[in-house]
C-alpha cells in the first residue's frame, strides 16, 4: 500500500519536473521573441541527422592510422595502445621491416570497435603518434559485431 | 662457484650495520642484506670491470665517490648509497649513458626488461642536454646464430666480451675502435655459433644484443614466468618459462614465448644451453588435450574420473600368471621420480611384470658443458629406483601380450610405422599416456592425454644425482593430466595394499615414502 503511494507520487515529481521544464523554456523563448537579452538560452532540439551540430575541437571520434611520407604505416608495433587500452580492444602483430631505420611494423592491426569505449588512452600512449581520433566521423554503426572489427586497411583508408 | 666461508666482519650500508664476509666487495655485501646498489657492467658471473660507474657509493673517509663493484669491504666500513652526492652522481652517469643512446625503446626488444630504462625511471628523469646528432652505427648486425647487435644501443658494459672469453672461451666478440667510436662488434670471419649463445641476449643489461627467436614477437611486460626444469637434457638446467597469459578478445597461437636461465650455482650456475633455451615447440605444438578412443567394448564412455577404473578391471581380470607375462609396459624416462616410483611399485613390484621396456630419443652427443648425452631428464631416477633401463624389443613384447601400457610419444621415433603396427596388432588391448596428438595413437585403443613436466608437480633426479623439485609453471591443455593421479588411483583400483596408496595425496608426500623405501632418495630428501 505504502509501496503504491510512493509510485504515485515519483509520477507526479515527474510530471513537475517536465512543467517546470516547459514552462522554463518557454519564458526565455518568449524574452527572446520580444527582443530581450539573456545569458541563459531556452532549449531547442535538432533535427538529426537531416541537421548536425559541429563537433568540437579536442572531440574522440573514429580511430585512423596515420602514414609516413611514403604511405607506411607511421605505427611502430609498439603495442603501448594495446597495453593501456582498458576494453583489451587492440591487437598488433609485429614484422620485420627491411630498412634497418624502420625495422618493426605492424603487419596486423585490429581494433574492434564494438568494444572500443572512446577513452582515446590509445592516442595519449602511442610515441609516434600513429594513431589519432580525430577523423570526426562518429556515424559508424553496423548492422554486425564483425563490420565492427576494423583493420589495417580501413584504419590507413 | 660457491666462495669459500670467510670472517664475517661489521660495516655500516646506510647508517645500518650490516655483516658482511671479509673479502667481498661493497656491493655484494650490500646484495646480501637486501639492499640494491644499480649497476650494469657487473654480473655476479665474472670478476668486477668497473666500466658502466653505475655503482657509486660514498665511503666515509675517501674523498671521492666509490664504485661498490670492486671496492673491497673493511671493518666499520661506512657506506652511503642515498646520499645526495650519490644521488647526482648517479643522475650524471645516467646522462652520459643515454646522450649516445638511440631511445628505441618502442621497437627495441629489452624494453620492459631493461637495466637502463629501469634505472632511467628510478633515478634519472632528467630533460636531455644532448643537443648534436647522434652518432650513426650499425643498428642489425647478425652476429650469430639467433642473436642480432645494435651497435647504437650497446653501453660498452663487456658483459658479452667476457662471457665469451670466460665462459664459451670461444671469443668472437670484443671492443673495437677507441673513444666515442669504440663499439662492440664480431671478429672479421666468425661468429656467435656456439651452444651457449642464447644467454648474450639475456646478460646484455640493455637492448644492444636481442634474440631473433624473440624479435618483435611480443612485449616483455604482457609475460608472465614461471619456474621449471629442463628437460630436454639429463643435466635438469632450472628455467624460467616465460609465456603469454592472452588476450581476452583475441587468441594467440602459442603459450610460451621464450625461456629464460634460472639461477642454480649446483646445477646449472647462470646459464642454459641453446638447446633448452630455443627447443620450447614441445610445450605447444601437436599437443593433445581429449582422451581419444578409438577401439572399445560396449558403451563405455572414459574420462579421467574412471580411467583408473577400465584399467584396473581389465588387469583384475586375468589370472596371476597372466598378469606377470601378458601384461607389457614401454615407459619413458620423462616421467618424474614418483611417476616412475608408482609404477615401479604396481608393476615390478606387485604384479611382477616381465616386459618392461623404456622408449627415449636416441642419445645425443655432450658438449662437455651442461649439455649432457642423454636427451631426458630422469634417467638416473628411473636407475636409482630400480629400474633396468632396457630398449624396446618389438617380438619379446608382443610375444603372448594381452594388455599393452604404454608412455610417451618416442616409440614412433625407433622404429617403422609398418613394422610397429604389426606387431602391436597382436595385442589385444592398447592404452597409451601421451601428451601429443600424433599418427601413433592410431594403433592404441585408448589414448589419454598427459601433462608435461611444465605443467605438472614431481621431482626429477639430474646426471649427477641431484634430486630436483619441480611445480607446474603452465596449466596442462584441455583433458591433460599428470600420470601420477591415474597411478596413484590404479593402486588403489588394484585393491594392492590399499592404505599404502591412498596416502599419497600429492608427489611430495610420494617422495617422502620413497625416502623411506629407497636410501638414494632418503639422502638427498632431507
Ligand atoms: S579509445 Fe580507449 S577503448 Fe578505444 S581503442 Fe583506444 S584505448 Fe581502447
Ligand atoms: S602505440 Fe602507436 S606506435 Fe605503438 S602500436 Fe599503438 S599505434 Fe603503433
Ligand atoms: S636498450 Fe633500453 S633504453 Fe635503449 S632502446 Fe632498448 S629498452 Fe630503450
Ligand atoms: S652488447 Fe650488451 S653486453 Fe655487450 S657490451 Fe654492449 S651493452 Fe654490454
Ligand atoms: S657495476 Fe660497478 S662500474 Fe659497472
Amino acid at each position: 500500500m505504502i509501496k503504491a503511494l510512493g509510485y504515485f507520487i515519483e509520477i507526479i515529481r515527474g510530471g513537475l519536473i517536465t512543467t517546470r521544464h516547459f514552462v522554463v523554456n518557454l519564458f526565455y523563448h518568449i524574452l527572446k521573441v520580444l527582443g530581450i537579452k539573456t545569458k541563459r538560452k531556452g532549449s531547442v532540439t535538432i533535427q538529426y541527422p537531416e541537421q548536425k551540430k559541429e563537433i568540437a575541437s579536442r572531440h574522440r571520434s573514429l580511430h585512423r592510422l596515420m602514414t609516413r611520407p611514403d604511405g607506411k604505416p607511421r605505427c611502430v608495433a609498439c603495442m603501448l595502445c594495446v597495453t593501456v587500452c582498458p576494453s583489451e580492444c587492440i591487437y598488433v602483430e609485429a614484422a620485420e621491416d627491411p630498412d634497418p631505420e624502420i625495422q618493426k611494423y605492424p603487419a596486423k592491426f585490429i581494433i574492434d570497435l564494438g568494444r572500443c569505449c572512446f577513452c582515446g588512452f590509445c592516442v595519449e600512449a602511442c610515441p609516434e603518434d600513429a594513431i589519432r581520433m580525430d577523423t570526426g566521423n562518429v556515424e559508424f554503426a553496423q548492422y554486425s559485431q564483425q563490420d565492427l572489427i576494423y583493420d589495417l586497411d580501413k584504419l590507413i583508408g | 662457484m660457491q666462495e669459500r666461508a670467510n670472517e664475517m666482519i661489521k660495516i655500516f650500508i646506510d647508517e645500518k650495520p650490516v655483516d658482511a664476509e671479509e673479502g667481498t666487495t661493497v656491493l655484494k655485501a650490500a646484495e646480501r642484506a637486501g639492499i640494491h646498489i644499480p649497476h650494469l657492467c657487473y654480473h655476479p658471473a665474472f670478476p668486477p670491470e668497473g666500466s658502466c660507474r653505475m655503482c657509486l657509493v660514498e665511503i666515509e673517509g675517501f674523498p671521492k665517490l666509490e664504485l661498490s663493484c670492486s671496492t673491497v669491504v673493511k671493518e666499520e666500513m661506512k657506506i652511503s648509497t642515498k646520499s645526495e652526492r650519490v644521488v647526482e652522481a648517479r643522475k650524471a652517469v645516467l646522462e652520459f649513458l643515454l646522450a649516445e643512446h638511440p631511445l628505441d625503446c618502442p621497437i627495441c626488444d629489452k624494453a620492459g626488461d631493461c637495466k637502463l630504462q629501469d634505472y632511467y625511471y628510478e633515478y634519472g628523469l632528467f630533460e636531455s642536454q644532448f643537443k648534436e646528432t647522434k652518432e650513426k652505427r650499425e643498428k642489425k648486425l647478425k652476429i650469430g646464430k639467433s642473436l642480432i647487435l645494435d651497435q647504437e644501443r650497446c653501453i660498452l658494459c663487456t658483459r658479452c666480451v667476457r662471457f665469451l672469453k670466460e665462459v664459451t672461451k670461444t671469443q668472437d666478440l670484443g671492443v673495437f675502435h677507441r673513444g666515442v667510436h669504440s663499439s662492440v662488434n664480431i671478429y672479421e670471419g666468425t661468429s656467435v655459433e656456439n651452444n651457449y649463445s642464447g644467454n648474450l641476449a639475456e646478460i646484455c643489461p640493455v637492448g644492444a644484443i636481442t634474440d631473433e627467436d624473440f624479435r618483435f614477437q611480443t612485449r616483455s611486460w604482457f609475460l608472465k614466468e614461471g619456474e621449471s626444469i629442463c628437460p630436454l637434457c639429463s643435466r635438469g638446467c632450472n628455467i624460467l618459462i616465460e609465456y603469454h597469459p592472452g588476450f581476452s578478445r583475441f587468441e594467440l597461437p602459442n603459450r610460451v614465448y621464450r625461456i629464460k636461465a634460472r639461477e642454480n650455482p649446483e646445477v646449472n650456475g647462470f646459464w642454459i644451453c641453446d638447446r633448452g633455451r630455443y627447443g620450447y615447440s614441445y610445450l605447444d605444438e601437436g599437443r593433445a588435450d581429449k582422451i581419444i578412443l578409438n577401439k572399445i567394448e560396449g558403451e563405455n564412455v572414459l574420462t579421467w574420473e574412471n580411467i583408473s577404473e577400465y584399467l584396473g578391471e581389465k588387469i583384475n581380470s586375468m589370472s596371476s600368471a597372466k598378469k606377470t607375462s601378458g601384461i607389457a609396459l614401454i615407459l619413458h624416462t620423462w616421467l618424474s621420480n614418483e611417476e616412475l616410483f608408482l609404477l615401479h611399485k604396481i608393476f615390478k613390484k606387485d604384479l611382477k611384470v616381465e616386459k618392461i621396456f623404456f622408449a627415449d630419443l636416441p642419445e645425443g652427443e655432450a658438449d662437455g658443458f651442461l649439455l649432457t648425452s642423454e636427451p631426458s631428464p630422469n634417467r638416473r631416477g628411473a636407475q636409482e629406483i630400480g629400474f633396468d633401463i632396457k630398449a624396446v624389443d618389438l617380438s619379446t613384447l608382443a610375444d603372448g601380450t594381452d594388455f599393452l601400457l604404454a608412455f610417451g610419444p618416442f616409440l614412433s621415433g625407433l622404429f617403422s610405422p609398418k613394422y610397429l603396427k604389426g606387431a602391436l596388432s597382436k595385442i589385444k588391448r592398447k592404452v597409451l599416456f601421451s601428451s601429443y596428438s600424433h599418427e601413433l595413437n592410431s594403433l592404441f585403443d585408448v589414448v589419454i592425454p598427459v601433462a608435461l613436466i611444465a605443467e605438472k608437480e614431481g621431482s626429477l633426479t639430474n646426471v649427477e644425482g641431484i634430486v630436483q623439485g619441480f611445480q607446474p609453471a603452465l596449466e596442462p591443455p584441455g583433458e591433460s593430466l599428470p600420470e601420477w593421479k591415474v597411478l596413484c588411483d590404479l593402486g588403489k583400483e588394484l585393491g594392492m595394499d590399499s592404505k599404502f596408496y591412498s596416502e599419497f595425496p600429492s608427489p611430495e608426500t610420494i617422495l617422502s615414502e620413497m625416502g623411506e623405501k629407497i636410501p638414494f632418495f632418503k639422502k638427498k630428501n632431507d
